[in-house]
């Protein structure tokens, strides 16, 4: 499904903030990136979706007929196809704020309906009825012509999922879907992405060990750069002090309850 | 340190530049023959002159009502033509979605613009299109290009660079992401900016009137030339009552849109 070989990319002055990123992702699985901050996580995802240019490595995503695609090097009508089979969930303030939420899940979809369309006429009403199927998913229906800017950051990142399924991709990527939010509105945020990732696969980064324990199926951690852990999401405090480091001794890392979110 | 060294540096720092300045101003003043016995003078004769301009003679009024619309419809073709324009100069200048060669040409031409003062750009229009309101409405969209362009290409680098980068991720066009992204975001913006360019557009389409693009501007003119400043009372008030209006209309026009934007 999505396949990251040698990834590698370096700063402009040199430092290397990925170096040699070897994974695969397959169906059914739910993966979580983790790391402290800068570890690289969101820089592997922007990667993966062609938003960064990387020094070496690819990544090859096999779309619906089995055609791959390089993200890592494909441009223009080539990257837009691999594009719109990865549902991307940014963190919420990534939504167009003027618009009524509906409108934003329907962007969702651009990458399948032909540009001219989009500009001169906008969305059919079969594709509302659809978006308002992905929002009635996520528990927003009510909110469809809202104005984006007025939700609260639960409310933006349950519509930023909606968009993700309207879109209809064949894998999720997901950077920090639920960094800014507070535990119960993270819990029931891992509850609609864990059915989805049995669908099509999910590949988050997360700052909640204890979240990714209970909801992912494999956890692939990095630090500086590399990847550290590759498997099963049941880490032990040892490794939690490896993946952030031994000399942070962080008590809410190892505490049973997700009392701080960190950002 | 002691409080002495410390008003001493007060000294220095307030009024020595105090000083100067005045300085500059008072040889300034005797350099360009500014009189002060002149100025006495003046304020003397304007005051006697300014009982010709009362009463006002209302009986003009009636006249005054068809010069008045015409400058109202002038600004309202102008600005709606100006602001479209500003789009295309907008998404040109803004360094996010345009190319850095064509953003220079596009900010070089609007900064080009709003250094022209619109009198002038009138003044060459007259000469090309003759005198009447055609001329006023091209000077004063030309006028409006400038200002709306800069504010909307501003606008649209403000954007959240992460916005752009997530609608472009589910595989959208560079045009899409305009058209779906960037243009819902400013667009509020500029409709308030374009409003508020209305007004400005009738305080100026009164003194381009006077120099020939028709309207209320051309009566208060001509009514002054014509030495019956009774009648030009009633042109100038008739035109600041159109100020004023304008001014009210683009206060609640512009607050209403940029609360529906925060608040939905």
């Amino acid at each position: 499904m999505l396949q990251v070989n040698g990834l590698c990319k370096r700063l402009p002055d040199g430092r290397a903030i990925l170096s040699d990123l070897n994974f695969r992702v397959e169906k059914g699985e739910f993966v979580a990136l983790l790391g402290a901050s800068g570890a690289g996580k969101s820089m592997t995802m922007r990667a993966i979706v062609g938003l960064t240019s990387v020094g070496s490595g690819s990544v090859v995503f096999t779309g619906e007929t089995g055609k791959t695609y390089t993200t890592t090097t494909a441009s223009g009508k080539e990257l837009r196809r691999a594009r719109r089979n990865i549902g991307v969930i940014f963190q919420g303030c990534n939504l167009v704020r003027r618009l009524p939420v509906l409108d934003n899940v329907m962007i969702g979809r651009l990458g399948r309906i032909h540009p001219l369309r989009s500009w001169l006429y906008g969305f059919t009403d079969r594709e509302a009825t659809e978006a308002m199927e992905a929002l009635d998913r996520v528990g927003m229906a009510d909110f469809a012509s809202r104005v984006t800017g007025s939700l609260s950051g639960g409310e933006m990142q349950r519509v930023a999922i909606a968009r993700a399924i309207f879109q209809r991709p064949l894998c999720y990527l997901a950077d920090e879907p639920i960094a800014s939010l507070d535990p119960k509105n993270a819990e029931s945020i891992m509850q609609l992405l864990q059915p989805l990732a049995r669908e099509n696969p999910i590949l988050g980064a997360f700052h909640q060990p204890e979240m990714v324990m209970r909801y992912c199926t494999r956890v692939i951690a990095l630090r500086k750069g590399k990847i550290i852990y590759d498997g099963s999401p049941r880490l032990d405090a040892a490794e939690l002090a490896e993946i952030y480091g031994s000399e942070l001794n962080r008590p809410a890392l190892t505490m049973a309850a997700p009392a701080a979110v960190e950002r | 340190m002691n409080l002495g060294d410390f008003s001493l540096g007060r000294y220095r720092r307030r009024v020595i530049p105090a000083a100067v300045f005045v300085a500059i101003v008072i040889g300034a003043a005797l350099l360009c023959e500014v009189s002060f016995s002149d100025f006495v003078k003046g304020i003397v004769k304007g005051l006697s002159l300014l009982t010709f301009f009362f009463p006002p003679d209302w009986a003009a009024f009636p006249e005054m009502i068809r010069p008045a619309l015409v400058t109202i419809v002038i600004c309202l073709i102008a600005t709606p033509i100006g602001a479209a324009f500003s789009i295309v100069f907008g998404l040109a200048g803004a360094r996010n979605i345009a190319p850095d060669w064509l953003r220079l040409v596009s900010r070089s031409i609007i900064a080009a613009e709003r250094g022209l003062p619109e009198i002038v750009t009138l003044l060459v229009l007259v000469a090309a299109f003759g005198l009447g309101p055609l001329a006023g409405v091209m000077a004063l969209a030309i006028g409006s290009i400038g200002m709306l362009g800069k504010l909307l290409a501003d606008a649209i680098e403000e954007i959240d660079p992460r916005i752009l980068d997530a609608t472009a991720a589910v595989g959208a066009t560079h045009w899409q992401v305009i058209r779906h992204a960037v243009l819902p975001e400013v667009l509020p913006s500029l409709v308030a900016n374009s409003i508020f360019r209305f007004e400005v557009n009738i305080r100026a389409s009164v003194l381009l009137g006077a120099v020939g693009a028709g309207g209320i501007g051309y009566e208060l003119n001509a009514a002054i030339n014509q030495l019956e400043y009774s009648r030009a009372t009633v042109a100038a008030l008739l035109s600041l009552l159109l100020v004023f209006l304008s001014e009210r209309l683009s206060d609640r026009l512009r607050s209403r849109i940029i609360g529906a934007g925060r608040l939905g």
